[in-house]
């Protein structure tokens, strides 16, 4: 009997061990697909693995890349951060990918970062991040904070003349530097610390009464005030259904968001919130001839003619569509050469703009401001002239003002005070 | 044209005392309502209101409502009959101009800023039109613009008002106009005390504008009519956090009353429990979807026919999986945890699989949208039902444990399931049923869970931990006790919120949670007797 | 007197030689052979390997308090977390200049949130002895504190459960805020260095998995000495008839309290092993979803068992890291159905159903003061 267990034991030890085979030799080129699938984040991540599936599928169809059809591997870190890493391991040592799409908030990224600069592989991360990071083994797809929250700020205080804000997030390290970001702004630009009021919740709160009832005694005191609101996804729905049953209107307290799109508006009747804002670089209603092809292309692949797209897709066409042109014009997926190759890569946008990578891994963009129409989509009301250069340091927080990111000579480096000249 | 637009551009033509211009050409600023140039188009919008034509009346109208349009094909400005197209109506000439669906138009863009400016001309236009309500709301608009512009419109229409409510509105909002912009020092003093007698938020906000930026005089009245409003308001404060809490209470008392049936009753450790919430809310999702396509007259009372069908179809769903893998573990309720977790993984991912991972669009029924305000304590409409259904699920509950005699055998048999049987009745049924009446109740939560939160396959997993908490604190077994731990836990939360914070207020309540089971370790209401050892 | 025989069993004995097998050929194969070879272990497997075992090592503690005192714990997550938080402060601490703003006393999330000076509760954490002495110490105060008002009031059942519940959850939301000074969401990451070696060094990993399997055999001959030793008979007895136990004159709380402590020690040192392994800890993993999967572990091995409780979390964990690479889409049906499974068919887990009977061994009746003592 004990022997039978001990043997079943060493057994299940074997099985544990073979299930992780050896790599198999390789005529495709793999690409990772490191996005959640379930849990949490699946609500907003199993889009992007969809749209990966599909510019891949894409390529596939132009004839592969360097003669070689590309190979999606898609596995499911399940919104776990630990397996993220564990995930991302496995797809660089075991499936020997040429570059990995995927990753959404912040933790997941700083989970894997470890993992990626170990090994030396690339990581495109598309959705909008607080910045302070450049890191060489990441493309930084989504918005810098100069790409998104302060151009708000700027649109409502000249174009609605906000004096008073509510900076309300989720209490975690977008909202924190963000909200940090746009304190130090605001307070240059001559706000008062009593016409600002910074509140955090935390992840999946549900019940906003009494703070939604604390923004709307606080924007009675005389002066126009807005909200610049940075809250978390899930968050976002009951929050708008109580920002809507108690009535305030966006002609009262517009709210700006920074996490909310078409995805997310999907989910909410948004008659309501009418006129409410958010700031983002890419709108499913911008027109243009490549967004319409893209929305055509997207709803003809998820088989759904309603499904809506939204900025981090946008942000992964973009980083695709540069990292092939990349491998082209390196002639080979080898990350070293590809990151090479990424420098300067020029890519259109969605919005009618070319985006350019820049030589700190992140990408110019324009920024646009839309208002919430009620059929769920965006009318833009403001659009930056040129496409903004993302800045991975911040200027409006000490310390990160000294630093520099830029990966070519002579910096060769993601934050230095000095060039490194290596 | 309609009749109501003729009369509406009649009275724009007196309000605004505009000369006679019925042939003067709008296609300029009406290919400024359609352009990109924002400016040019709140300029354009004064200009139709002031030609006071009929066809910019209507118009303006279409703006409002999101019904204007340029025709992609001949770049005319038309007017649709719906947001989406439809019939289509030539806005420079009035003239029919064919049909047409939302994709061949370009709708004219509105932003914040206009959105106000039209609401004030809007505004002025409706004063003396249509019912009261629509009257107040003109009303309304204006106090929140506080367009100069309106307030002989408004002297005119508060003159041949009758009716008292509106006219007290009318009154409020025309000083609110007469307080904000230059006038008669004693006028605008009198208006201060006018507005403060509204008492509210709104009041008081334009109060203190008016206190920063007025001779002083004026300031000194506005800002005694603000302090008090404030003094008002600080009193009410209190009052307002406890009908949050009690909210808040309602809102975990439906969550958390069918597990205190399959757990306290039963005791399933039921982590399955949230999934059966979220069925139900998806049970909502489908109807609604139903309706809108199906039924679109249904559609405002799309939660009637859900509540019956959620629970039905969440009870099949508990008496399959009771007889499927529950009834085997009666009497070993830790593998129950094991097992109705991996159910509850199982169901997650099914909804993930056939509904998609995004949240669905649940709306709220108009008699559910608002807020309501009772002596300047204001509750949302969906607050207010979701506490009323709380009240009559909880009676009903306790109806059926107490005073049927399914309720009665249910006790019998999860007090002793020997004796129970030998008496006769069928121990197996009742477990079936028992199951299906805890998960049914969890479904029509899900109704009521629907039209505050998210639905997405995360839904029941944001509240099961919370409702664990409330059948815990409340006393396992006790139906009062969970109502009890519900609105304790809810009131207590609501009162902390605003001094420690969202986050700090929860951390304390759940310590609090800790240490009271310390003082009572069975919870509030503590069953007695021997078969609480077991 | 319990003899080595009875210390640990046959299973016991193959469980070690397993482990044994592991601390030495893993670290060989990786180190020793070229990539080329064909009996090379990649370090990813050593990784995976290591967080396997820590696991184990969690879910042995776990089953220590469940499957032999009958407490069963729904916040056990907390101690692993805690544990690993301590090792990841000293960890953080050891990045010194190298971090991104160069700030040679504050980590990286503090000098980006304004924070001027260290937090007290930092203080110490630069230095190996008192971090290690932190991981067993936090974990062990904050159970002892916890499992002495509880067992003195006699919370028992479900009620325990949900406060130990409540207990994890209340710590995940406090180490959220970022105010509390641990990273808020982020967590502690960015590790560089362990003793002076390089955490990312095949080196260092390979001595961390040693480490990792001699922590575990340890937790494991620990756990397995506390069990047949006349405290594990107490223990037992509380677990199966606690009001019994107490009228025959025996301490149940402090019984409880001990065990409850040294389990969440050994749950510390898991953690501990496992945020230099991971590289990232962050209050996840106070999550009550985690520890509600590491009961699923134990339940699944075997419940009263040690081995089958480290066998659980390997397989169920090693069963994940498959499915999720191998069937992203639909590897949830797979677990959830597993789980069912295993409760239906398999109501003592893997091992209990293998190993039919239960071993107890029957030593002489103590009195009650011995086996006090044997408690403090």
């Amino acid at each position: 009997m004990n022997m039978k267990t001990a043997s079943a034991f060493a057994g299940a030890a074997l099985a544990a061990a073979a299930m992780i085979g050896p790599a198999v030799a390789q005529d495709t080129i793999k690409v990772g697909i490191l996005h959640s699938l379930s849990g949490t984040m699946a609500i907003s991540e199993t889009t992007l693995k969809d749209v990966m599936l599909m510019l891949i599928e894409e390529q596939n169809k132009k004839g592969g890349l360097l003669g070689k059809k590309l190979e999606a591997v898609v596995v499911d870190p399940a919104s776990n951060w630990p397996l993220f890493a564990e995930k991302a391991r496995e797809l660089i040592s075991q499936q020997k990918v040429a570059a990995v799409f995927g990753c959404w908030t912040s933790v997941s990224r700083k989970s894997v970062l470890p993992v990626f600069e170990e090994l030396n592989s690339l990581l495109f991360y598309p959705v909008q991040y607080e910045g302070e990071e450049s890191s060489r083994n990441v493309f930084y797809t989504g918005a810098a904070p100069n790409q998104q929250a302060i151009p708000a700020v700027d649109y409502l205080a000249s174009e609605e003349k906000v004096v008073r804000w509510v900076l309300a997030g989720t209490d975690y390290v977008y909202p924190r530097t963000t909200n940090k970001i746009l304190e130090a702004y605001l307070k240059s630009k001559g706000v008062k610390p009593e016409d600002i009021m910074i509140n955090y919740t935390p992840f999946g709160h549900s019940d906003w009464q009494s703070i939604v009832a604390e923004i709307k005694k606080f924007g009675s005191a005389g002066k126009k005030t807005a909200v610049v609101s940075t809250i978390n996804g899930d968050a976002n729905v009951p929050f708008y259904k109580e920002l809507g049953n108690q009535g305030i209107k966006a002609t009262d307290i517009p709210v700006v968001a920074f996490s909310v799109g078409e995805e997310e508006l999907a989910g909410i009747d948004t008659k309501p919130l009418l006129g409410h804002l958010a700031a983002w670089n890419y709108f499913m209603s911008v027109k243009d001839p490549v967004n319409d092809a893209f929305i055509k292309q997207w709803q003809a692949f998820i088989k759904n003619p309603k499904r809506v797209t939204n900025d981090p897709m946008e942000a992964h066409y973009i980083g695709f569509t540069m990292w092939t042109q990349a491998v082209l014009q390196a002639g080979t997926t080898d990350v070293n050469a590809v990151r090479q190759a990424m420098y300067g890569q020029k890519a259109k946008n969605l919005t009618g703009g070319i985006s350019v990578m820049g030589v700190n891994h992140h990408i110019s963009k324009p920024v646009l401001i839309g208002e919430i129409k009620g059929d769920g989509q965006f009318n833009t009301v403001w659009k930056t002239k040129d496409l903004v250069p993302g800045a991975a340091w911040s200027p409006y927080i000490p310390e990160s003002a000294k630093l520099t990111a830029d990966w070519t000579y002579p910096w060769v480096c993601g934050g230095c005070e000095k060039p490194k000249y290596n | 044209m309609s009749p109501t637009l003729r009369r509406i551009a009649l009275v724009l033509l007196l309000a605004l005392g505009a000369p006679a211009a019925w042939a003067q050409d709008l296609a300029a600023p009406l290919q400024a309502l359609v352009g990109d140039d924002l400016a040019a188009k709140g300029e354009a919008m004064e200009a139709l209101a002031r030609t006071g034509d009929p066809r910019a009346a209507a118009a303006l109208q279409a703006l409002g409502d999101g019904r204007l349009f340029q025709r992609k094909s001949d770049r005319k400005v038309v007017i649709a009959a719906t947001t989406r197209g439809g019939a289509l109506t030539d806005a420079a000439t009035g003239a029919a101009a064919g049909s047409a669906t939302a994709a061949d138009l370009d709708e004219a863009n509105l932003n914040n800023r206009l959105r106000r400016q039209l609401s004030g001309l809007l505004g002025s236009l409706t004063l003396t039109l249509g019912d009261a309500a629509t009257r107040i709301a003109a009303a309304e608009s204006i106090f929140k613009t506080r367009d100069a512009a309106a307030l002989a419109p408004l002297t005119a229409a508060i003159a041949a008002e009758k009716d008292a409510r509106v006219r007290r509105a009318m009154e409020t909002a025309r000083a609110a106009v007469v307080l904000v912009t230059d006038g008669a020092e004693a006028e605008r003093i009198a208006a201060a005390a006018t507005v403060g007698a509204r008492g509210d938020r709104d009041a008081l906000g334009l109060l203190l504008q008016a206190a920063n930026a007025s001779p002083p005089a004026v300031a000194a009245a506005a800002r005694e009519a603000a302090a008090t409003i404030q003094r008002r308001l600080v009193m009410l404060d209190a009052a307002q956090n406890v009908s949050y809490g009690i909210s808040l209470g309602a809102v975990l008392l439906l969550a958390a009353v069918g597990l205190a049936i399959t757990f306290g009753v039963m005791g399933v450790i039921n982590m399955a429990h949230g999934e059966m919430v979220m069925l139900g809310a998806y049970t909502t999702f489908v109807i609604q979807d139903w309706c809108r396509t199906a039924a679109p007259q249904l559609l405002d009372h799309s939660l009637f026919l859900a509540i019956p069908l959620a629970f039905l179809f969440t009870a099949a769903v508990g008496v399959l999986l009771e007889r499927s893998v529950i009834r085997w573990l009666y009497g070993r309720p830790l593998e129950t945890l094991l097992a109705t977790w991996g159910l509850s993984l199982v169901i997650q991912q099914a909804v993930r699989s056939v509904f998609g991972p995004t949240n669905r669009e649940v709306s709220n029924p108009t008699w559910m949208s608002g807020q309501v305000d009772v002596y300047g304590l204001t509750l949302t409409w969906s607050r207010l039902w979701i506490i009323v259904f709380a009240a009559i699920v909880f009676v009903v509950l306790l109806f059926v444990l107490k005073r049927t005699a399914f309720g009665l055998q249910m006790r019998a048999v999860t007090q002793n399931r020997a004796m129970a049987s030998s008496m006769g009745i069928r121990t197996h049924r009742v477990d079936a049923l028992t199951f299906a009446l805890g998960s049914g109740v969890a479904g029509i939560a899900g109704v009521a869970l629907s039209q505050i939160d998210n639905v997405s396959p995360n839904l029941g997993q944001s509240y099961i931990i919370d409702s664990f908490m409330v059948v815990v604190f409340g006393g396992v077994g006790n139906l009062w006790g969970t109502l009890a731990g519900a609105l304790t836990l809810g009131i207590a939360n609501k009162l902390l919120e605003p001094m420690a914070g969202a986050v700090l207020g929860k951390i304390a309540i759940l310590v609090f949670i800790i240490l009271f089971i310390q003082r009572r370790p069975r919870g509030l209401f503590a069953l007695r007797g021997r078969a609480v050892e077991a | 007197m319990v003899t080595r025989r009875l210390l640990v069993g046959w299973t016991g004995i193959a469980f070690l030689a397993v482990v044994v097998a592991l601390a030495v050929l893993v670290p060989a194969l990786n180190l020793g052979l070229p990539p080329s070879s064909r009996f090379h272990v990649p370090t990813h497997i050593v990784v995976l390997l290591g967080k396997w075992l820590c696991y184990a090592l969690l879910a042995i503690s776990l089953d220590l308090v469940w499957g032999y005192c009958g407490i069963l714990s729904l916040g056990h997550g907390a101690f692993f977390a805690l544990g690993g938080y301590a090792m990841g402060m000293y960890l953080m601490r050891q990045i010194g200049t190298r971090g991104v703003y160069g700030n040679p006393l504050l980590p990286d999330f503090m000098v980006f949130l304004n924070w001027k000076e260290l937090p007290w509760y930092w203080y110490g954490f630069d230095q190996f002895w008192f971090a290690a002495l932190m991981v067993m110490l936090v974990p062990g105060a904050l159970a002892f504190l916890f499992g002495w008002f509880a067992f003195r009031s006699r919370v028992t059942g479900v009620y325990l459960s949900i406060i130990t519940q409540a207990l994890t959850y209340a710590l995940l939301l406090a180490f959220f805020r970022n105010d509390m000074g641990f990273g808020g969401n982020n967590g502690l990451t960015d590790f560089r260095e362990i003793l002076g070696w390089g955490v990312r060094e095949p080196g260092t990993r390979a001595a961390l998995f040693v480490a990792t399997c001699v922590a575990l055999a340890g937790g494991f001959v620990a756990a397995r000495a506390m069990v047949v030793s006349r405290l594990g008979l107490v223990l037992v007895a509380v677990r199966d008839a606690e009001s019994r136990t107490r009228f025959l004159g025996w301490r149940v709380d402090r019984f409880k309290v001990f065990v409850f402590t040294a389990s969440a020690v050994m749950a510390g040192i898991a953690g501990a092993l496992y945020v230099p392994q991971v590289g990232i800890i962050n209050p996840s993993e106070f999550a009550p979803t985690n520890s509600i999967e590491a009961v699923i572990w134990v339940a699944v091995g075997g419940r009263g068992t040690l081995v089958g409780a480290a066998l659980g979390a390997v397989l169920v964990n090693g069963f994940k890291t498959w499915l999720t690479g191998a069937f992203p889409e639909v590897w949830l049906f797979a677990l959830g159905a597993l789980f069912v499974a295993v409760t239906l068919f398999l109501p003592k887990g893997i091992l209990g159903t293998l190993g039919g009977r239960r071993r107890r061994p029957v030593p002489p009746t103590p009195t009650p003061a011995e086996s006090r003592a044997a408690a403090e």
